[in-house]
């Protein structure tokens, strides 16, 4: 038998593979959509520059901060860090025992497990915003509104970011419960937490950041803090004074951002 | 923690003493550690308490006027959504609803495709490092200015009032973030596919296509549609200052405090939101499972935020 020498033409180039369907489908439903809702709100990009002059008036005045105005409002600093503790400590420690409730793995209970996702979901679906409207109508405004909203809003995130650890947790302590014959709470407690409790301290260090970004959003909507500073001087076309505040909350969540992450690396 | 380290201890000591028959229970290890940082914790909460000036006697507010004003946007729910003049609150929200995903879905459309370039700029891998090191100051620049600032700032005098001013607003804090993720995914793609186009003599912008581009196309989606997520309850906010959609239609039933209308509002928010959530979320899981890697997009977009 001898064996054929390979051809010497060119190998012919491999067929293309055909495009995916749901792909192209996907891409046109997505195209069609920016299309459309670009059209509902009549998107234009033309002002940038025809109108670039009347926002080179603000530019300008934000470009010249009047730092002094930072430390005259020493009151409003600590009002919003005094909130952002506040309601990172409360909606940490409610977002944990919600998390336990979202988790299969320490809820065993089917009817119970599917409320508690739904009615994580709905505080989830609310933005920040509309919980500081609903407090401001309910308390009034000041620190106590803001307070309020963001504990809704944490305990929205930690549940969340929570459950999903404790779906990962490693099942030889959980097994080693059963065994001993730990009940819901004792399992719970024993097995589970001591797994997630590094991640769960990092995500409260990260939940009590986001409270400080937050702080701007909250005040301008009535719940007290720099925002309201911030709202104030916007008012009054103070921009000079608005553009050092910006700054120094940047600032002020870049220390924090590095104060969280030393304690983060000690945790994990 | 510390419940980590009694159980390691204890256990450790059960071993090297089973042997001596009954043992004594090995001392408990020393709590003082974990004390000392309770006792800290309430202590910086106290103090946070007493000086964030709230006036705590109002929280009992929250559960009397809470109830009535509960029964209230009862009232407007359990009304048939099809009589006047319910019908047209139910429309009304949706519609300022539906304004809101707009707003959200084209800044994050902008922002997206702002942030391919700035991404590539920004990857160690990609780019020179005087020009890494620059874009990475403008995207950290961008994500420090919160969105309502650009709103009011930039936006509103150049767009005037409206749902463009906060469009052009998300999209360009969108650029922030994204331009970010961009470059870490592009950061942490496998060299493989890069060597054999370039062995096989690509041009530079093939490279960037075929070996860069493809790698992270899932993931940087994946983040597209996060992004999106999060704009749409970002564009509440900008409502409120007066960049149109439901944040605007919020601030001002809640200055008329009407409070069925509020509740049919709260209602509609919920219900979109939940939707967009699960469409976009079941998206996201599908190109990423997909694509066989294994990403936490979540937990990448929620740090870089």
């Amino acid at each position: 038998m001898s064996v054929e020498a390979p051809p010497a033409v060119a190998v012919d180039r491999p067929r293309r593979p055909a495009p995916s369907l749901t792909l192209i489908a996907g891409l046109l439903l997505a195209a069609a959509f920016t299309v459309w809702a670009a059209l509902q709100i009549d998107f234009t990009l033309a002002p940038l520059w025809r109108n670039f002059s009347n926002g080179w008036v603000v530019i300008s005045q934000f470009l010249q901060p009047n730092w002094s105005f930072i430390f005259r409002v020493w009151d409003a600093w600590v009002e919003t860090i005094a909130i952002a503790i506040v309601a990172s400590a409360v909606g940490v420690l409610v977002g944990l025992l919600f998390a336990f409730g979202a988790s299969r793995i320490t809820n065993r209970s089917g009817w119970m497990y599917r409320t508690v996702k739904t009615v994580l979901s709905v505080i989830r679906s609310l933005p920040d915003v509309a919980y500081v409207l609903i407090f401001v109508a309910l308390v009034g405004v000041g620190s106590l509104a803001g307070i309020l909203a963001l504990i809704m809003f944490n305990i929205g995130i930690a549940a969340k970011l929570t459950a999903e650890t404790i779906d990962a947790v490693d099942p030889g302590p959980l097994e080693a419960a059963d065994a001993g014959g730990s009940g819901t709470f004792s399992r719970a407690r024993w097995a589970v937490l001591p797994q997630i409790l590094p991640n769960y301290l990092s995500y409260c260090l990260y939940i009590f950041e986001l409270n400080i970004r937050a702080s701007v959003v909250i005040g301008i909507a009535g719940g007290g803090g720099i925002g309201q500073v911030i709202n104030v001087q916007f008012s009054r076309f103070n921009y000079e004074n608005v553009a050092a505040i910006t700054v120094a909350i940047f600032v002020v969540v870049l220390l924090i951002d590095q104060l969280s992450q030393y304690l983060r690396r000690r945790f994990v | 923690m510390s419940a980590g380290n009694e159980s390691q201890a204890t256990s450790g000591d059960a071993v090297t003493t089973a042997s001596a028959g009954r043992t004594p229970r090995p001392a408990e290890p020393s709590k003082a550690k974990a004390t000392i940082a309770w006792i800290a914790l309430a202590v910086i909460f106290g103090g946070a308490v007493a000086l964030s000036d709230a006036k705590w006697g109002q929280l009992s507010e929250v559960f009397t006027e809470g109830a009535r004003y509960f029964r209230l946007m009862g009232e407007g729910l359990l009304h048939s959504p099809f009589s006047e003049p319910y019908s047209e609150y139910w429309t009304l929200a949706f519609q300022k609803m539906m304004e809101s995903v707009y707003m959200a879905w084209v800044g994050t459309m902008l922002g997206a495709v702002i942030s391919i370039p700035m991404g590539f700029l920004a990857a160690r891998n990609v780019a020179g490092p005087v020009t890494v090191q620059v874009t990475r100051i403008i995207l950290n620049a961008i994500r420090a200015v919160p969105e309502l600032v650009f709103v009011i700032v930039i936006m509103l005098p150049i767009f005037g009032f409206g749902p463009v001013a906060g469009a052009v607003a998300l999209g360009v804090g969108a650029v922030g973030t994204l331009g970010k993720l961009t470059a870490e995914a592009l950061e942490g793609i496998d060299p493989g596919p890069v060597e054999a186009a370039q062995a096989s003599g690509a041009s530079r912008w093939a490279i960037l296509r075929w070996a860069y581009w493809t790698q992270v196309l899932p993931e940087v989606i994946a983040f597209w549609l996060y992004r999106f997520e999060i704009n749409i309850r970002a564009s509440a906010v900008l409502g409120i200052i007066g960049a149109g959609g439901i944040g605007q239609l919020l601030s001002q039933l809640f200055s008329k405090r009407d409070w069925d209308q509020i509740g049919i509002t709260l209602v509609v928010i919920i219900l979109v939101t939940i939707a967009v959530d699960s469409i976009s979320g079941a998206i996201r899981h599908r190109i990423i499972s997909g694509s066989g890697q294994k990403v936490t997009t979540e937990e990448k977009a929620e740090a870089a935020v």
